[in-house]
């Protein structure tokens, strides 16, 4: 069973100093548009993640105007954990369990898995495929260290093709043989990673669709399709026989850097085909899914961060997920503008709910 | 901070240009210096104008000397078939540290990067080669950081000597290969310095 017990924020985002402590099952977090509802999750995730679920650039969470920044966190397994990240003023960050600092901030995820559901998630569907390979990245990550390692090192093999690539035009930066190890190095990581995202996108496909039908109780089946380059020939032959292609644009056109899920409903691309309504059943599947696909692996249930879900879904389909939720023994985050709602929601449930009100 | 010298202001900026100093730290130096007396100053002064003035790149490995040609190269009693890579002289200082290798070396100056603007051809790759070539080099040891860089530029390296009769091991386990290179099989992790001991320890026997 994972929980988390008690926050405290200083300086991250509207919050200058404040501190939080959870004590059920369920909680639910409810004030005006601006209160700082989904500032709270996002620290959370921050915990989790070493980072923001929202901004990329970590200085932003800082309270604007003030320098510096800290999280504390107190998670409960079978034992207490304290996690604590430090923005100094210098900008410098640290992260750390029990008061040892990670050499590595990699080290840290998966341990503490949690799953956010966000107004902004439908751009898995409607976006651009980089967040698609984000959504991969993230689960598959927090299921093993080594593939985590692995995507960071491609990306470093791939900044430094790239870079080659960019400094062709100088008759002295036209090393083949340079671009030759590079290309092996791609080939050697990129296909452990595709193996990686093959097996994983087999799971997210059967659980997805199971999520789907039982929430939209529709019939017609979702299919997720992992489409990547590295199907049809090794990276190293595709890279090797597009090399002019490569020096001409002046950077690596194939890659598992250039691969997308594809969501397909009734033989037509979901984004084109889908109604409001099956899109966010689709999007709940495929994040419940995520949830459990790590918790089959992990043993525990992820702690899930539901922000705003209710404008997304009707009274049926939140009681379904509610009740799976519950089920799971997952610890449960809601956030919403209205208590009374939150309350009718969990009429079942009450005495699992805290609620804190901002 | 506000100077009632320029003369003291000159040096405490001067100072604080060097890494890791900052404004302060330059001017508690600054003021430890006006107390010594003029000759241990001047002494000082020397010891830094000598250095970067008389200081000279071995020929040969490209370690520092202060000859054309380094003491360790000169050294009759080391290994002269036998060549040990390195990035920069401070790996050269800590292998020498562990007493443990007594072969050659060759300098480097850092490892490839793109990114950070270095090419091979701004390393002493060439002079490397044609030093395996004229001296018969028998093994070359390469003891490069266990970083992606440091892995390409072993691999680099040894693509270029492949068809030299050299023998090419090296301390540190590659990281962007997983085990597929050949030569993987004579790899022995050097994760840091320290750890280069033992390892150079295998490779002196
Ligand atoms: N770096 C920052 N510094 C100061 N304030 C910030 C920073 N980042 C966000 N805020 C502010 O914090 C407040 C709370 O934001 P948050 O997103 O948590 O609100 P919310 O309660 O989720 O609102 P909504 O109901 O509209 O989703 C907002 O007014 C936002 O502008
Ligand atoms: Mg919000
Ligand atoms: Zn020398």
């Amino acid at each position: 069973m994972l929980r988390i017990e008690k926050i405290s924020l200083y300086h991250f985002r509207n919050y200058t100093n404040q501190e939080f402590s959870f004590d059920k099952q369920i909680i639910s977090i409810t004030g005006k548009n601006g209160s700082g509802k989904t500032s709270i999750l996002d620290a959370i995730h921050f915990l989790c993640f070493t980072k923001s679920y929202f901004l990329h650039i970590d200085s932003l969470v800082i309270t604007n105007g003030l320098q510096g920044m800290r999280i504390n966190g107190e998670f409960r397994t079978d034992k207490l954990d304290t996690l604590t990240c430090i923005i100094r003023d210098n900008g410098k960050k640290e992260f750390l369990k029990n008061s040892v600092a990670y050499t590595q901030f990699s080290r840290h995820i998966g341990q503490f898995p949690c799953v956010f559901i966000a107004p902004d998630d439908t751009e898995l569907i409607t976006g651009s495929s980089e967040g698609r390979r984000k959504f991969m990245d993230t689960i598959i990550s927090q299921l093993s260290v080594d593939y985590l390692d692995q995507i960071i090192l491609y990306a470093k093999i791939l900044q430094q093709r790239n870079a080659l690539l960019k400094q062709w035009h100088l008759q002295s930066a036209q090393d083949y043989p340079l671009l030759q190890i590079y290309t092996k190095q791609l080939q050697t990581i990129g296909h452990i990673i595709h193996q990686y995202r093959i097996d994983f996108c087999k799971q997210l496909a059967t659980k997805t669709n199971e999520f789907y039908t039982y929430l939209s109780e529709e019939k017609e089946q979702v299919i997720i399709q992992y489409q990547s380059q590295l199907e049809s020939a090794s990276l190293e032959d595709l890279l090797t026989q597009n090399i002019e292609k490569d020096i001409r644009t002046q950077r690596t056109n194939y890659g598992i850097h250039k691969d997308d899920l594809d969501f397909e409903l009734n033989g037509m691309p979901f984004k084109q085909a889908a109604s409001q309504g099956q899109r966010k059943s689709f999007l709940f599947g495929l994040k419940l899914a995520q949830f459990f696909i790590i918790q089959a692996q992990k043993n525990k249930s992820p702690i899930l961060l539901l922000d705003d879900i209710f404008e997304k879904l009707d009274e049926s389909r939140s009681h379904k997920l509610i009740d799976f939720l519950v089920k799971q023994n997952a610890q449960i985050f809601i956030t919403h503008t209205h208590i009374e709602q939150v309350k009718k929601t969990f009429k079942e449930y009450q005495d699992q709910v805290q609620f804190i009100e901002l | 901070m506000i100077f009632s010298s320029t003369l003291i202001e000159n040096c405490v900026n001067e100072f604080s240009k060097l890494p890791g100093i900052g404004k302060k730290s330059a001017l508690r130096l600054v003021l430890h210096l006006l107390k010594q007396d003029k000759n241990s100053i001047d002494q000082f002064a020397n010891a830094m104008t000598n250095m970067r003035n008389q200081i000279q790149f071995c020929r040969q490995c490209h370690n520092v000397s202060d000859h054309e040609i380094c003491k360790i190269c000169t050294d009759f009693s080391r290994k002269k078939k036998q060549i040990c890579v390195v990035e920069s002289i401070r790996d050269v200082m800590a292998i020498e540290a562990t007493q443990q290798y007594n072969g050659l070396y060759h300098v480097l100056g850092g490892i490839i990067s793109p990114l950070d603007g270095i090419g091979p051809e701004q390393l002493k790759i060439t002079s490397l080669i044609e030093r395996i070539t004229q001296e018969e080099i028998e093994e070359m040891i390469m003891a490069l950081s266990p970083t992606l860089e440091g892995d390409t530029t072993t691999y680099y390296i040894t693509k270029k000597a492949q068809h030299l009769n050299v023998k090419i091991t090296t301390i540190s386990k590659g990281v962007a290969f997983g085990g597929e290179l050949e030569y993987a099989d004579e790899l022995t992790l050097a994760r840091s310095i320290l750890n280069r001991l033992p390892i150079v320890d295998i490779i002196s026997n």
